[in-house]
C-alpha cells in the first residue's frame, strides 16, 4: 500500500505511523466525562470511505489526514492535518 | 546506463535546520536569509542555491540550510537572521553525508529506496525524505549523475556498510 503526502508524493506505508479515526473533537475541558469516554475511547468501524490520522514519521514527519477506503484500501485524498499558512495548496 | 560509481564523503559542512513560524511563507525565509533576488525557499521537495548557501527543502515549512564553506558564525549568523521567522538550530554535527556520482548512481539508490527516482520523477534540484535500510535519509540529486545522501551522524557507518555492500551488486 502506498499513501500520496501531499508534500512528498507517493510513499510506501511503511513510512507512516497509523493513528486513528480523524474526526473525533476533543470536548471542552468543563463538559460532561461521558463526551470525554467517547472522545477517547469510541471508534466507529466503518465500512467504506473513512478519515484518518497518518504521520509521516520518515518522511516530511507531518500528520496527514488521509482519506481511506476500508474495503478496498483505495485512497482518494490526502491532506496535511494542519496547514502552515490559510493559503498553501497542500 | 552503467559508467561507474563514485562514493565520497563530504565534509566540513555548515547544517542549519530551519521551521518557518505559523504564517511565516516561502518567500520571507528566502529573502531573510539573502539567497538570490526573487528566490523563495523551496515550498516543494527541492533545493535551491549555491554552495555558499543552499536550502533544501525537508517538509512543508521546513529546510536544512547548507553551507560547504562555512565561517566560524556562519550558523549564528544564519539563527540570528531568521529571528521572528523560523526556529533554526545548528545542526552541522548532526549528518554525515556521502556523494554518489556517476552513471550508476541512481541505480545504486533506486535499490534502497521505494521512491521514483527515474526523470521526470526526480530531477536535478529534487529532494527526497525517506528510508534505506531503515535508515532515515535525505536525498538531493545535484545534477545528471550525482546525488548527496544525508543520514543521522550515529548511522553513518552502517548506511555505508548497505552503500557498499549493495554497490558490489550492481
Ligand atoms: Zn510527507
Amino acid at each position: 500500500m502506498r499513501i500520496p503526502c501531499p508534500y512528498c508524493g507517493s510513499r510506501d506505508i511503511g513510512e507512516f505511523v497509523y493513528r486513528g479515526d480523524a474526526s473525533p473533537v476533543r470536548p471542552a475541558a468543563d463538559g460532561a466525562e461521558a463526551a470525554m469516554f467517547a472522545y477517547v475511547y469510541l471508534r466507529d468501524n466503518p465500512m467504506g470511505r473513512h478519515e484518518e490520522h497518518w504521520y509521516h514519521t520518515q518522511g516530511c514527519r507531518n500528520w496527514l489526514v488521509v482519506t481511506r477506503d476500508t474495503l478496498t484500501h483505495e485512497i482518494p485524498s490526502a491532506r496535511l492535518a494542519a496547514p502552515l499558512n490559510a493559503g498553501d495548496a497542500v | 546506463m552503467g559508467d561507474g560509481l563514485e562514493i565520497s564523503e563530504v565534509t566540513g559542512l555548515g547544517l542549519v535546520a530551519v521551521m518557518a513560524r505559523k504564517g511565516v511563507g516561502a518567500e520571507a525565509i528566502g529573502q531573510r536569509l539573502g539567497l538570490a533576488p526573487g528566490l523563495a525557499a523551496p515550498a516543494t521537495p527541492h533545493w535551491v542555491g549555491d554552495g555558499a548557501l543552499a536550502l533544501i527543502g525537508t517538509g512543508p515549512g521546513s529546510w536544512l540550510a547548507r553551507s560547504e564553506a562555512p565561517t566560524a558564525e556562519w550558523a549564528e549568523t544564519v539563527i540570528e537572521r531568521l529571528a521572528g521567522l523560523a526556529s533554526a538550530t545548528d545542526v552541522s554535527a548532526s549528518y554525515r553525508v556521502f556523494r554518489l556520482s556517476g552513471g550508476d548512481a541512481a541505480r545504486l539508490l533506486q535499490r534502497g529506496a521505494f521512491v521514483d527516482l527515474a526523470t521526470p520523477a526526480f530531477a536535478p534540484g529534487s529532494v527526497a525524505v525517506t528510508v534505506i535500510a531503515h535508515i532515515g535519509v535525505i536525498i538531493r540529486q545535484i545534477d545528471e549523475t550525482s546525488f548527496d545522501v544525508s543520514v543521522f551522524r550515529s548511522l553513518g557507518e552502517s548506511f555505508h556498510h548497505w552503500l557498499t555492500t549493495a554497490a558490489a551488486t550492481l
